[in-house]
């Protein structure tokens, strides 16, 4: 069996990359008594693996990770498990236990939904007044880097959805972002693309990654922590 | 402040190294506790995090009801400009608390070069630099490590020194700090009562006077709260002393990244050049049992995936066939890795060797320190040719093909011939690897051989040797490059020796370098231990703005009746013995391990603390 961990990456540790990540949750599962499975080979790990990796500096409120169980335990078992052992900005939100032939969930994900909150300044407020015809527009092209290198992206086509709430302390920007054939779209491009807009060199903001989605097989996003398993 | 450094840490490279949170590391809330401590490292993070010192004054510490210790280490470039520009002050690592707000702040002297980092943290945290001018409402500065040992180019910055093995001394610090807060005893009374605690020097207590030559003529306390001899203090029994059950887990990848088991301190080898070999005299191991729980508790509280047993000297532990194999099959379900880190080639390994190489093979060092048997036998390195050459056959066949030699260039009697003998040892360990047939070894041989330069240390036999200047010092290592030319499979590194001579002086110096060290930070010196800030021509200034010559420190043979600026102190090993140490090593004259038969170093003195020792040579 497997199980299908949602966990919370807070603000103080929301500056710890994809690969310390990882070892810091291996750290946690080598903590506790947990029937884990290791890898066999020279150096053994402990298995494990993430939904999606999370962009440094954004706060994950429900990151998912899959982690291969040697024996039989249940969700609520774990997280108390886990959550003993893990610092309070690092901990289990849900756990559920799922069969081993449950879908690999990188091959899951179809996008995400995150939240940018700026707090009213003269910048965020340029902003704000840009973020409605950005939505409108069909078109944004701005500089983005992938593996393959760097190159001028349309990025409108990876917003799904988005709102925006100003309320008399703050700006909060709220999107569906859809993964596309060449990845995803970091919300730190999609404030840059927004900057570049305002005609402003840069804001402050944090960026909240709220939920990593899927789509169930009748085609509505969810979860992807909520994936049907067969 | 926490927006200002949440924005901060959006611009500056490797964040994490500011933001704590690390498991292990939810202590007790500072506003909780009726004392506070600052345990500063002045390095980074990956550095300070990497040292075990630290987590174990850290945990002993918060284990004090009454006290809590924090975390403070020294920012990045980035990160320094960032918080002087937004009027950011050094803060700490647990709760940001800022520097000054703290009621201790001790600083670990691990290395000389980190000194002008204790200058900028201490002026970056908003607390006075020099002690002369902090007030009553200031934090006590107080520093330990080896650099303690002589402590006088940091007199002016520190309010106390503590010599020796910190474990016990930092609580009745604390302890006697705090009783002094609750009645509101002034600064100048809680310095006097600090000097009463044994292995405690107050450096504002003391005056010291020099000969027309610059030497030291007199070295006298002012005060009679002040002993005229500071006594070193000693861990008697490593089973009982405290070790930390949880140390923190960091999230970023740091130096030595695992968990440190200590499985003894000191060494029996008497070493000439090695400070360490006599600053932790006598050697006390801890038992099997004991470091048995000890990691229990460690991986059952971190996690780690390796375990390093650390000592000075870990191949020559007396029980660490046995231990290592309890140590495997204990953790062996959990996949938790051990390694030796100092392996000491004159050490019975081979068993150890074989069960290691079951988990990890990774290169293997060697210290071989100098190129000929005259040389070692110079330096006490007991250490032969053959016994080197069987201990590299024995790693070729057991299946490692990279391995390090250590050696120092630069030492005391030092000819060409004992350099050509550096790069003879390397060329040797290459045939080792090639008289192994093909098929029974590992493939990939290499071979590199670092040669680093002498830097006379106190309290060691070698304290009264002149370093090489730098043309001579440049030249040997000209030399010895020449001679690894012609070895195919084998490399040779060297070290900038501009950063040694400024270790030499600092290892060595007395009260007058802390207006050199105060010059060349207010001239921008600061993270010297890292090459691209190490500016030699911006620290000969401050010599020369002082009045003072690098010379007199590095470059001087001193004479035996000298007084040194550091005699004030009584390390445990006597100068009687270092200056017979120092005559025999002329005459290339070696001397037994302890575990032969005592030497009569000094350390019988202090009764029942030394196995090996024979009181009768008292």
């Amino acid at each position: 069996m497997r199980m299908i961990v949602v966990f919370e990456k807070g603000l103080p540790v929301r500056h710890i990359g994809h690969l310390d990540l990882m070892r810091t949750m291996q750290r946690a599962l080598r903590r506790t008594d947990l029937p884990i499975r290791y890898s066999n080979g020279f150096n053994p790990h402990i298995q494990l693996s993430f939904a999606a990796p999370l962009s440094v500096g954004v706060v994950g409120l429900r990151e998912v990770m899959d982690v291969p169980m040697s024996a039989e335990v249940t969700g609520a078992y774990f997280q108390q498990a886990m959550n003993r052992v893990l610092p309070s900005c690092l901990q289990v939100v849900s756990a559920r236990s799922v069969s081993d032939t449950f879908p690999t969930l990188m091959a899951l994900v179809a996008g995400s939904r995150i939240r940018i909150q700026l707090s009213i300044c003269a910048e965020a407020t340029r902003i704000a007044e840009v973020f409605p015809a950005f939505m409108e527009a069909a078109e944004c092209v701005t500089l983005r880097k992938t593996k393959s290198g760097e190159n001028m992206t349309n990025i409108r086509p990876f917003i799904a959805e988005g709102s925006l709430e100003v309320t008399g302390t703050e700006a909060i920007i709220r999107c569906v972002i859809q993964n596309r054939q060449d990845g995803s779209l970091k919300p730190a491009v999609l404030m840059q693309a927004l900057c570049e807009l305002a005609g402003i060199t840069s804001v402050d903001y944090i960026a909240y990654r709220e939920q990593i989605m899927t789509r169930n097989p009748q085609g509505a996003l969810i979860g992807v922590e909520e994936y049907p398993d067969a | 402040m926490t927006e200002q450094i949440e924005r901060l840490l959006m611009r500056v490279e490797k964040p994490a190294r500011y933001t704590g949170s690390e498991m292990n590391t939810d202590v007790k809330p500072i506003s909780q506790a009726e004392i506070s401590f600052a345990f500063c490292f002045p390095d980074t993070y990956e550095v300070a995090m990497s040292h075990l010192g630290l987590k174990i004054l850290y945990s002993i510490i918060n284990n004090l009801p009454y006290a809590v210790c924090e975390r403070v280490c020294m920012p990045w470039v980035d990160m320094l400009e960032g918080m002087k520009a937004e009027n950011v002050p050094l803060f700490s690592l647990e709760s940001r608390t800022p520097l000054h707000q703290f009621d201790i702040i001790g600083f670990t002297l691990q290395y000389e070069m980190s000194f002008t980092n204790i200058l900028e943290m201490l002026w970056l945290g908003g607390v006075p630099v020099k002690a002369a001018e902090r007030g009553e409402q200031d934090p006590i500065v107080v520093a330990g490590g080896p650099c303690a040992s002589n402590p006088e180019p940091l007199h002016a910055f520190i309010d106390a020194f503590m010599i020796g093995d910190g474990e016990d001394v930092i609580v009745e610090v604390v302890s006697l700090l705090n009783e002094c807060k609750k009645t509101g005893v002034p600064r100048a009374e809680r310095l006097r009562l600090l000097a009463g605690i044994q292995g405690v020097y107050v450096p504002s207590l003391y005056t010291a006077a020099y000969h027309e030559d610059g030497t030291l003529r007199q070295f006298l306390p002012i005060d009679p709260a002040a002993p005229a001899t500071v006594q070193k203090r000693y861990v008697y029994d490593m089973n009982t002393t405290a070790f930390p059950e949880s140390i923190p887990v960091p999230y970023t990848q740091i130096v030595h990244d695992r968990i440190m088991l200590e499985i003894m301190r000191g060494c029996t080898r008497g070493c000439r050049f090695c400070q360490a070999g006599m600053l932790y005299r006598p050697v006390r191991e801890r038992s099997v049992d004991t470091l048995l729980a000890q990691a229990e508790n460690l991986v059952g509280s971190t996690g780690y995936e390796e375990i390093s047993l650390s000592s000075l000297s870990s191949g020559d532990y007396s029980c660490l066939p046995a231990l290592c194999q309890r140590l495997m099959e204990r953790f062996a379900e959990k996949r938790v890795s051990i390694s030796l880190p100092s392996l000491r080639i004159d050490s019975v390994l081979k068993d150890s060797l074989a069960q290691t190489q079951r988990v990890k093979k990774s290169s293997l060092t060697f210290a071989p320190e100098a190129g000929t048997q005259r040389m070692r036998d110079v330096i006490n390195k007991g250490v032969t040719q053959e016994d080197l050459l069987s201990k590299l056959k024995d790693a070729f066949e057991g299946g490692w093909s990279s391995v390090k030699l250590y050696f120092m260039l630069g030492l005391p009697t030092e000819t060409d011939a004992d350099l050509a003998g550096i790069a003879s040892l390397g060329e040797a360990a290459v045939k080792a690897y090639y008289a192994v047939p093909k098929g029974q070894r590992a493939k990939g041989l290499r071979v590199t051989c670092s040669a680093s330069v002498f830097v006379p240390k106190p309290f060691t036999p070698f304290q009264w040797c002149a370093q090489d200047s730098q043309e001579e010092v440049i030249r040997k290592q000209r030399f010895v490059r020449q001679q690894f030319t012609a070895i195919r499979g084998a490399s040779f590194n060297w070290h900038d020796p501009s950063v040694s001579l400024m270790e030499a002086c600092f290892a060595t110096g007395d009260r007058r370098l802390s207006d050199v060290l105060y010059r060349a930070w207010q001239l921008g010196c600061k993270l010297d231990g890292w090459s691209e800030h190490f500016k030699l021509d911006v620290w000969l200034q401050a010599f020369a703005d002082c009045g003072l010559s690098p010379d007199f420190y590095a470059h001087r043979t001193r004479q035996e009746d000298e007084l040194l600026p550091w005699d004030f102190i009584d390390i445990g090993v006597t100068k009687r013995f270092l200056w017979c140490e120092y005559q025999r090593a002329l005459n290339a004259q070696t001397t037994r391990d302890c575990r032969l038969g005592c030497n009569g170093c000094g350390i019988e003195r202090m009764k029942g603390l030394c196995s090996y020792a024979d009181d009768r040579s008292v």
